[in-house]
């Protein structure tokens, strides 16, 4: 794949410009080559397009922002790819992206350590420099920072499962026959293969032989047919589960969870399993990794917006943007933390989340994962309800 | 006026309100089997609401129609033995010349063999090629349209024939042609026809008997006979083309006098019940020049202008102390002498004008 | 002759309609037709693969015959047909009324029913959940009034279609209501006074008339059902997974963009196909009197 890097990234440029000619007439004017000196173009998940993380600093650096908010990591680095290279200045997308794909592909450049290292230095522990997902593969160069992060397995409604039992049981939950029909899948697909991967008692981030990836696609199966509804919109799995349309949604955490539990959903919790295939560990943790693009005529303001979030009051409203509402790794130091209500910390499992990083590993690449998409596509269009 | 000796389509008091307006007052009229009867009226005359009424599409509020002797008020169209050949011809676009002459067969079951016949010899009958059958009517030129649509209002075999000024949007030599073809049909097939037009001069060429209508009302029914040679007042008689009018009061034993002048003319009525009305003389009938000299009444004018009309030619004639112009025919071959400008005597007997009231 | 063609090819481009249709047929080569040449050109290329600089192959074509795919195709067909039909049933009798019967209500109906256009899909169906979701709207209005449920109704293939009948009605309804408006009130007379009943004159002139607004109408649904997929994730809870799904999920989350594509071009060459054949069993010039 990266030897065709070069003709790729000329092709995909090609791609954007016939495309998006029509659409991009709206565009053009913001590439223009002299006024970048007071411009930022934004492409994230949706919190940091919120108005109030960025009219603070519209205001402070007299700056024109446009955000936009992504709905996939996929999508997000396809776009780059598609040449809007020329478009953005700040990319926010999972930690494996950075690294794996978009520094390797030039569609990101890196950021000053100097500038930037002593605020990993006031993150949480798990996060102190230099962190193995903000490096390049050299461990040279420093490609974005750390913000949100969040344990991502399953949720379930306690009402109905108990947090220890579906800790206990894990994702083994959703094969049990009990489960059948009462349980929904959110289709983040790349997740639901790392837990269906989970679920199989494989290690989603390793080389898989023949006989594992069949697994996986056995459990695909099972999993898409005991389930009673499929929907990529959390709002809805979790007016579902809290209507009792169902009892748990495989795929979800902290981010699905805690939008329903700030509004007292109590009963709606994310579960990090005790124990599972990777080296004994059967949780996944995503951290969001906010990087420079590698725009042909950059903005002067991008690395001063990665300074900016940073702040602990910023940090807090990243935070507690609208949607949904995560930890962020700044919680690390006290006068951050302290900007967070008892309410606010519940609503994020604030109690349990030492605890469910310990039980997970860091969202990564699964180098199988074109193979078990096509099993993964198979069971969801065979899917029998 | 003609005797009507068997009454096949009776109407009396047929009345037709839209609110306030009544649109159709009061008609009361007998149609014979197999006459050829016109309705010559205005543009808002009731015309057009008495045919829809007729072919039962609108109900009138009060009054009877009978056929054969049977009440049809409340008979709705598709159940009517009558059929109507639309103004705008209500072609249907989507079907053939072939289907659309045989749609009301088709609807009323009959096989595709005898459909076939049927069509086929509608269409010899009205001179349409029998390899029409398969083209479209929009492919049709007007003169074929009015022959499909003709065809098939003659499929359905209706008791009575409407037509609702078909021939209005024709040119001039097509409708002539089509008017003659129209009472040649009529006579082959023995149908009564009703017609309803705006030109007298289109329902004299075809029609057994006329009735004009104003304003809701009949104002005569007559043969084309009858109506040109004794209309019945002013706006008949005007109604039938350019005429010459001169208002005029009894002046004496068969003399009349130009309300408002000196001058006087001689009729042949002697003018018994009469006291104000109009004289008619038709153009054609004027005498100019020389040959006016022989004639009992005269006047002057100034020759303004002439107009070829093919056969014939008129001529414009001031007439200052009535502060008209009068219109003067002669043939062509036989033209007036005179040029324009000229001061000239135009005349007329006794015999050749009309009185009529108002 | 020879000389008038060789004439005709230099003066072509001195036509002015020629000319007026420029702009916009370049900014349809451009905009429309270069993308979807892109697409084609994609689907030859080798699974997975980011750039059209490689040996063209049927890999694609012959992956998705060899998958489920048929099954998506299926559905997605099967939810067009559907919800075609039920939309002429619904929507003929209310175009009857906007075009012959409301008179100065037909503005306030079409407002009614455009209104809702403005607001996003996905908020309109999301609605719609709340009505069918247990202990929703619906079930819950019931279990309070008259004591039964109405549960189950969510992730259903019926709350699909009710989702597609409901967002797609606006797209069958203005077509038609044109189309019924296109039928002169004299052909209807003259059927009429020509012997027919009410059922006749629909069948043999009002339904064949107004064929183009159906035919549009219809066509315009079909493909805007083969190609959604809104309906089905949000209603449906994907109860069955459409075509658009599948391409979207292609394209983002697997990563593969000539798979995408090919499936891309399957689903216009199925809609390609099909409105081609409607198009050659109903000749729109003939019916609209053009022939």
């Amino acid at each position: 794949m990266l030897k065709n890097k070069f003709s790729r990234r000329n092709f995909l440029q090609q791609t954007g410009t016939w495309a998006a000619a029509a659409a991009a007439v709206g565009v053009l004017p913001n590439i223009a080559h002299a006024a970048r000196e007071k411009e930022l173009n934004i492409y994230c998940w949706e919190g940091y397009n919120s108005d109030d993380v960025l009219d603070p600093f519209r205001k402070e650096f007299s700056a024109k922002v446009r955000a936009e908010g992504l709905t996939s990591d996929p999508d997000a680095v396809n776009k780059l790819r598609a040449g809007e290279t020329k478009v953005w200045d700040i990319i926010n997308v999972n930690n494996p992206w950075a690294r794996e794909q978009m520094y390797p592909e030039g569609l990101i450049k890196p950021i000053s350590r100097e500038r930037f290292e002593p605020y990993y230095n006031k993150m949480m522990p798990a996060f102190k420099p230099p962190y193995k997902w903000a490096m390049d593969s050299k461990g040279k160069e420093l490609l974005g920072m750390t913000q949100r992060f969040g344990p991502f397995s399953f949720v379930v409604n306690t009402d109905k499962i108990s947090r220890k039992m579906a800790e206990d049981q894990g994702f083994k939950l959703f094969l049990d026959p009990a489960m059948k029909g009462r349980y929904g899948l959110l289709t983040y697909d790349n997740w639901n293969i790392y837990h269906m991967c989970i679920a199989a008692d494989i290690h989603p981030f390793k080389k898989h032989s023949k006989a594992e990836i069949a697994k996986f696609g056995e459990v695909a199966k099972q999993i898409f047919n005991g389930a009673k509804n499929l929907t990529d919109d959390l709002v809805a799995m979790n007016l579902a589960l809290i209507n009792g349309e169902i009892d748990a949604y495989f795929t979800g955490g902290t981010y699905t969870a805690s939008p329903a539990r700030l509004d007292g959903a109590k009963n709606i919790r994310g579960i990090t399993p005790n124990s599972g295939p990777m080296d004994g560990k059967g949780g996944i943790v995503w951290i969001e990794l906010t990087s420079v693009v590698n725009n042909p005529n950059p903005s002067a303001l991008a690395e001063d917006f990665l300074e900016y979030v940073q702040r602990p009051d910023v940090s807090k409203k990243v935070a507690f943007a609208e949607g949904t509402y995560n930890p962020v790794t700044q919680m690390g130091s006290s006068d951050v933390l302290s900007k967070f209500s008892k309410e606010e910390l519940d609503a994020i499992q604030w109690d349990s989340l030492e605890q469910e990083m310990t039980n997970s590993v860091d969202y990564d690449i699964n180098p199988d994962y074109a193979e078990m998409y096509e099993l993964y596509s198979a069971a969801k269009r065979e899917r029998k309800t | 006026m003609s005797d009507v000796n068997e009454s096949f389509l009776e109407l009396s008091g047929i009345t037709k309100r839209f609110g306030d307006f009544v649109a159709v007052d009061d008609i009361n009229l007998k149609i014979a089997e197999g006459e050829f009867f016109t309705l010559v009226g205005p543009s808002g005359s009731g015309k057009t609401t008495m045919i829809r009424m007729l072919v039962g599409m609108d109900q009138p509020s009060d009054g009877e129609m009978r056929l054969k002797g049977q009440v049809m008020n409340n008979l709705p169209a598709n159940k009517r033995p009558t059929c109507m050949v639309f103004q705008s011809l209500a072609l249907f676009p989507h079907k053939s010349v072939g289907e659309n002459i045989e749609f009301s067969i088709k609807i009323a079951g009959q096989d595709k063999a005898a459909r076939r016949t049927r069509v086929n010899q509608l269409m010899e009958q009205l001179r349409l090629p029998l390899s029409y059958y398969e083209k479209s009517v929009m492919q049709c030129s007007g003169g074929e349209r009015q022959r499909v649509a003709l065809a098939r209002a003659l499929a359905f075999d209706p008791d009575i024939l409407f037509f609702d000024e078909p021939l209005s949007a024709l040119d001039f030599r097509l409708r002539k042609a089509l008017e003659k073809e129209l009472k040649d049909i009529h006579r082959e097939t023995g149908k009564t026809f009703v017609y309803i037009t705006h030109s007298l001069e289109e329902a004299m060429v075809m029609s057994d008997r006329i009735a004009i209508m104003r304003q809701g009302r009949i104002v005569q029914v007559g043969t084309p006979h009858e109506i040109y040679n004794y209309p019945k007042n002013k706006f008949v008689a005007q109604f039938m083309g350019e005429v010459n009018t001169l208002a005029v009061k009894k002046s004496g034993k068969n003399k009349v006098k130009v309300v408002g002048g000196d001058d006087e003319f001689t009729v042949l009525d002697d003018l018994a019940d009469f006291t104000t009305g109009f004289l008619i003389i038709r153009p054609e009938i004027l005498k100019i020049g020389k040959a006016a000299a022989k004639m009992k009444n005269r006047i002057k004018g100034v020759a303004y202008n002439d107009y070829a009309l093919g056969s014939r030619v008129q001529y414009q004639i001031i007439i200052d102390q009535f502060e008209e112009h009068w219109l003067v025919e002669r043939l062509q071959d036989e033209p007036y002498e005179g040029r324009r400008g000229d001061m000239v005597e135009i005349g007329w007997q006794p015999a050749d004008s009309i009185l009529v009231s108002e | 002759m020879a000389g008038t063609t060789q004439n005709s090819k230099l003066q072509w481009l001195r036509n002015p309609g020629v000319l007026a249709a420029l702009p916009a047929s370049i900014f349809l080569l451009i905009g429309f037709a270069g993308p979807l040449l892109m697409v084609g050109a994609y689907s030859f290329m080798p699974s997975r693969s980011f750039s059209l600089n490689q040996i063209p192959t049927f890999e694609n074509y012959i992956s998705i015959i060899h998958d489920s795919y048929y099954l998506s195709f299926f559905w997605s067909l099967a939810m067009a047909v559907i919800v075609v039909i039920l939309l002429f049933i619904i929507c003929y009798p209310i175009a009857y009324g906007m075009a012959k019967l409301f008179n100065k209500w037909a503005n306030l109906v079409t407002a009614l029913i455009a209104v809702p256009i403005l607001i996003s899909e996905n908020i309109r169906l999301f609605g719609w959940v709340l009505i069918l979701l247990k202990n929703g709207i619906l079930d819950g209005s019931l279990q309070s009034l008259f004591g039964v449920s109405a549960s189950g109704l969510l992730f259903t293939v019926p709350a699909i279609i009710l989702g597609l009948v409901y967002v797609y009605l606006p797209f069958t309804l203005f077509p038609l209501v044109i189309g019924i408006s296109m039928v002169p009130d004299t052909l209807k007379e003259a059927a009429s006074d020509l012997g027919a009943t009410r059922w006749q004159i629909f069948r043999e002139v009002e339904l064949p008339l107004s064929m183009p607004g159906l035919m549009i109408g219809g066509i315009l649904t079909f493909v805007l059902v083969l190609g959604s997929l809104a309906e089905a994730k949000i209603l449906g809870g994907q109860a069955i997974v459409m075509i658009a799904d599948d391409i979207e999920s292609a394209f983002t989350f697997a990563q593969n963009w000539p798979k995408g594509s090919a499936l891309s071009v399957l689903l216009i060459a199925l809609s390609g196909f099909i409105v081609f054949l409607l198009f050659r069993r109903v000749d729109l010039d003939r019916v609209i009197g053009r022939r």
